[in-house]
This record gives structure tokens, sequence and C-alpha cells, in this order.
């Protein structure tokens, strides 16, 4: 009799499985709302407060921040330069990035998992102690031109308080990051298929030019995307091998926020930063459709 | 035999070493132009790296790989000229089906307006007409095979290799493929190597099968010759069924239950006995005996269990301590022999193999 109560009868949905699907959505979309959608909410409209000399803002509805970052030709050469930069890191990482990741999905075992390890290890490590890390490599007195000025160059090479230093510096601490995007997106890559055209007639060159390359496409744009998101949103490295001297679009939000103490500038800036997210995640959602 | 005529694939003394392991050791052999020969071996026995090092994909430990006079052993892939359709199809994913048919005829430079027309002629051969803007993704694997063999083919390779081509098609569409590919293999003359698990797919395709070993190859002939005359005990067991079994011969009769029996081999001491099931006729104890030119060996023994099996009846014969399989087509107008019946097993003495065993 109470095995008959308890099954219910078969046209009346079963309560209790009716709202778990919402129910755990409703938690991840609650923990966006307060940690995501509420904090960018409050930086716009911040950005549209006025600040006075000593950085007491004044809750009035203000244009300047915007004014300025749209009218004052500095904003719009940071934005510019800030791109440019990380464009190139962003190339270059992936020219670095994209044998070793070759080499890992061709690897098996043993091996395999000892250099995904060598490639994970760095991550381990703060990005601040790899960036000092590269100041003692790269200073007047570093190892580069210690090694240099020994083999007969007479003055040291400025790599460091520079664009120089700053793209060295970020180009390997953003290596992992496009590593791993890269044998995530490498999946379509079957060695069959290399050897399929090669038993084709295709040269080594063009195996990797009309098979190799168009199969890894969803792995470098993936790679790429991750590498200019995080190249244009980090500070530290940019600072501390920049030495005040590189001016991007995160050191300039850090500086107004920490320095000026403008707050409406920063969060403004900060917005365009989002934007250029927005951006270049439009460019690979495109790319990736084409890929198919 | 001419060796130098275009098509023919000479192979000698063809070793692979992995260090201290010999995967594929000394193998000798010819195909002739248009001959598709196989290459039969459980896993392991080095078949595919035979056929890998033919393809130039891996390379040669030792030995020459010569087509038409050509001696190809140190040239790379892509200048072998040979087309090698993979187990696993390797379709270019990104390409639709007529630009993954074209691929080779780009590779070579062939001019737009004939690489159109071969390409239109390849997929019609695998009869895919229509399909040719479809993605590999969107075809059935049986379909996908097919992109695979007019892939391969329309560069007109010197040498087809296929490789484990049917493993992933289920069995009705294998029955189908199997004789496709056999009839574009003969209707183009084009020199080809199978390489295989299946013994079926062996002995129904091929003109000649090299069955391999350990990395050796135990023997080299027709269909016919492995069936009706394996060199060694392995082809006879992987070749086809067989029943089994250990006895000492003496005076070139065999011991079997209480009668003494008679074959093909060794006349004295230890031996391997074996005898396809479906060779032995099996008879009631009651019925006569049957008639023949030739002596028969004659064994009596008890049936201990009986298979139905539609188009076929399996039987397990105990016979003094052996037990034997006997198959034999069923028959309308005879029912199974029950289990426990006294039976009469009669052979030909020829249909007993017999090969030296160690003692």
């Amino acid at each position: 009799m109470t095995a008959a109560l308890a099954v219910p009868p078969p046209d009346m949905p079963n309560p209790r499985r009716l709202p778990a699907g919402p129910a755990l959505l409703a938690a991840i979309v609650a923990v966006n709302l307060l940690g995501f959608v509420a904090p960018v909410l409050n930086l716009l409209r911040l950005s549209f407060l006025k600040v006075d000399a000593i950085g007491t803002l004044r809750q009035s509805f203000d244009l300047s921040s915007w004014r300025a970052i749209l009218t004052d030709g500095f904003y719009a050469e940071l934005l510019v330069d800030s791109v440019r930069t990380c464009a190139l890191i962003t190339g270059l990482t992936l020219v670095l990035s994209y044998p070793i990741a070759l080499l890992i999905h061709r690897c098996r075992g043993t091996v395999r998992t000892l250099l995904l390890v060598l490639v994970i290890t760095p991550l381990l490590t703060s990005a601040v102690v790899r960036t000092y890390g590269w100041v003692a490599l790269l200073y007047d007195q570093g190892l580069v031109n210690g090694v240099l000025m020994a083999l007969g160059m007479s003055a040291p090479l400025r790599l460091m308080f520079n664009t120089v230093g700053v793209v060295i510096g970020l180009t390997e601490i953003l290596m992992p990051y496009m590593i791993l995007s890269l044998l995530a997106g490498f999946g379509r890559l079957d060695p069959r298929c290399e050897e399929a055209a090669t038993t084709l007639g295709a040269s080594p060159l063009r195996t990797f030019l009309r098979v190799v390359l168009p199969l890894t496409l969803p792995g470098i744009a993936l790679g790429c995307l991750l590498t200019f998101v995080l190249a244009l949103s980090s500070f530290i490295t940019p600072k501390l091998l920049g030495g005040g001297r590189v001016f991007l679009l995160a050191t300039e939000i850090y500086d107004q926020a920490m320095v000026t103490l403008n707050w409406p500038l920063a969060a403004a800036l900060s917005i365009v930063i989002l934007a250029m997210f927005g951006l270049a995640l439009v460019l690979y959602g495109r790319l990736v459709r084409k890929i198919g | 035999m001419t060796t130098d005529a275009p098509g023919h694939l000479a192979i000698r003394g063809l070793t692979k070493r992995y260090g201290g392991f010999t995967a594929v050791d000394g193998l000798d052999l010819d195909v002739a132009r248009g001959e598709l020969l196989a290459f039969l071996g459980p896993s392991g026995c080095g078949k595919t790296t035979s056929l890998r090092m033919v393809a130039g994909l891996v390379p040669a430990s030792g030995g020459r790989i010569v087509v038409g006079g050509r001696d190809l052993t140190g040239v790379p892939t892509h200048r072998r000229d040979m087309g090698l359709m993979f187990q696993s199809y390797a379709l270019f994913p990104h390409l639709s089906v007529a630009r993954n048919v074209a691929f080779g005829l780009e590779m070579r430079g062939i001019g737009r307006a004939e690489r159109e027309a071969r390409v239109r002629e390849a997929i019609a051969l695998v009869r895919l007409t229509g399909k040719e803007e479809h993605r590999p993704a969107q075809l059935s694997g049986g379909q996908q095979q097919r992109v695979a063999l007019a892939r391969a083919l329309v560069i007109r390779p010197q040498i087809l290799l296929l490789d484990e081509p049917l493993s992933n098609l289920d069995a009705k569409l294998r029955d189908e493929m199997r004789v496709e590919i056999r009839e574009i293999q003969q209707r183009l003359g084009i020199t080809a190597i199978f390489v295989t698990h299946d013994q079926v797919e062996a002995l129904t395709m091929c003109d000649k099968v090299a069955v391999m070993n350990g990395g050796r190859l135990e023997q080299l002939g027709t269909p016919l010759d492995l069936y009706e005359r394996p060199a060694t005990p392995f082809v006879a067991r992987f070749v086809g069924r067989i029943n089994q079994f250990r006895a000492r011969a003496a005076g070139g009769t065999v011991s079997l239950g209480e009668a003494r029996i008679t074959g093909a081999g060794p006349a004295e001491g230890p031996v391997e006995v074996m005898i396809r099931p479906h060779r032995i006729a099996l008879s009631p104890v009651s019925a006569p005996a049957e008639t023949s030119d030739a002596p028969l060996n004659t064994v009596a023994g008890t049936v201990a269990r009986t298979t139905f099996a539609g188009d076929v009846l399996h039987y397990e014969v105990a016979v003094g301590d052996a037990m034997l399989c006997v198959e034999e087509a069923t028959r309308s107008h005879a029912g199974p022999v029950a289990p426990g019946t006294p039976v009469r097993l009669s052979w030909r003495p020829d249909d007993t193999l017999l090969f030296a065993a160690a003692a």
C-alpha cells in the first residue's frame, strides 16, 4: 500500500524533477549578476561622476571623463599603441608557442605528461616573480647584456624600461596560456591526415600549409583571443619592465585609480578595455563560425 | 618474371627494428602488375609496418623496395607515387568531397580542366556523384570509405596500398565494399597490397596472400594453396578452422582412438595432426559405410555436443580422449544427430595434415 502511494500517477509531473534545471541555473545567474554585471554597471555609473582635485567623488552627472577620452589625442594614441603592442605580443607568443604545442600534441605517454608539466609549471609562479626574473636577465648589468658585453659589445642594449622589455616579458608570461589553448583546439588534427597528404604527393611544407594549418585554426583563434585579452589587461609586467615609460591602457587605468585618484576616468577607461574585449570576442566568434 | 615491368613491386629483405625488437624480419616478395596481394596475420605480426615501409611512412631498417625497376627505398613518401587508403579513412575534414579527391592532383600541379574531369570520373567510379560538395562528416562510414578510395585512385598511383580498409564497416557494408574494391582494382589493373587480419577478406579478394607471423613471412601463395597446402601449422590454424591434436607417427600412420589414420606429412616422430571440420563426414554406426575410390580414414566416436547454426551443424565428437569438431551442411530430410549417439567419422587421408612437432 505504501509502495502504491509512493508512485505518482503517470500524467502528473514529478514534483521532485521539475525545478532542478532552473534552480541550478539560478545559482550561476546570481553569482554572475553579483560578481560581474553589478560591478560593471557600477563602473559605468562611476565613469559619469565628477571628481575634485583631491579625488573626492561628487554625486553629480558629469561627462568630463568621456569627453577627455574622446577628444584628447593622448587617449586615442594610448588605445592604438596598446592594441598594436598587444597584437605584437600575441603574434610573437603564437609563433613561439605553436611548434611547442604541435610537439606536445604528437607526443604520447610519459613524454607528453612531462612536457605538459613543463608548460604548466610557470603558471604556478606569480607573474610578479617571473617579471623580476626578467629584470635580472634584461637590465643593463643583467645576464643578457653581461654575455653580450663579454663577447665584445661596447654599450649595453636597452632591453628594459621600454616596449622591448614589456614585449619580451609578456610574451614569455603568456606562452603557457597560448600553448594550452592551442592544444585544446588541435582536436581535429589527426596524424593520419598528414600522412594521407604526403602519400598524395604533398611536400612537408605543403602538408603544413594545406592540412596542418587549416586544421589547427580553431586552436590558433582561441589562443590568440585569450593571449590578446590577457596582454591588454595586464599591468604589473608593463609597469615593472616598462619602468613608467611604456604607456598602455591597463597601466593608465592603474595610474588614474591609484596615483591620480581620478576614479571616473579610470572607470571610463575600464569600460573602453571591456569594449575591446567584446570586439575581440566578436571577431573570434566570426572566425570560428567561418572555420565551421 | 620481369621485375622491371612498370607496376611491379619487389620487396627484398625488408626489415624494421625498434631498438631490440624486430617488427619485420627480412621480408622478401614480389607483387606482379595488376595483382592484389594480401598481408594477412594477427595484430602485431608486422603487416601494417611492412605496408607503411612500402609507403615510406616508416623508414626501413634494412632491405629494398623497388617499383618498376626503380629503387624507392630512400625516396620520401610524397615522391613515391603510391595511393594509400587508411583504416580510419583520414579524409581532410576541412575540405569537401571534391576537394579531398582533387588534393593529390593539385599537389601534382595538374591544370584545372583536367583536374575537374578526373575528379568527376573518380567520384563516379566510387558511385558518389552528387555528393561532391559534402563535407566528410556529412557522409556515412561507407561513403567516407569510397571518398578515400577515390582520393587514392585519382592520382593513378603505381601501387595502391589498403590498410585494413574494411575493419570500420558493418558486416553487410563490408561484403559490398569487398566486391567493389576488388572490381575497381581489376578494372584499373592496378597493383595493390591489402593489409588485413581477416582471413575471409584475404581469401575472397586477393590473388595471393602473404601470411605473416612475428615479423616473418610464413607462407606466400594463392588462397587455394594456403587452405589446402598450408606450409606451417600456424598457417593451417590461421586460415580456416581446423581440428588439431598431438600424436606420434609410426610407419606413416597415427593412432586416433582405437583406429590408425594416415595423412600427408612426416611418417615418424611426434606430429601435429590437423583436420578441417567440414572435411569430416559423420554417420550413425548403424548406417552403411561410405564408399569411396580411395581408402578413407575411419574412426568411431560418440557425439558430445550438437549445435544448430542454421546453415551448418556443429558437432563435437569424442574419439578416444580426443575431441573432434565436425561441420555438416544442414539438410531438410535429416535432422541433427543427438548427443550420446555413437557415430562413425570418415575423411580422405589427403585431408589429414601432419606437421613435425617438437618432442
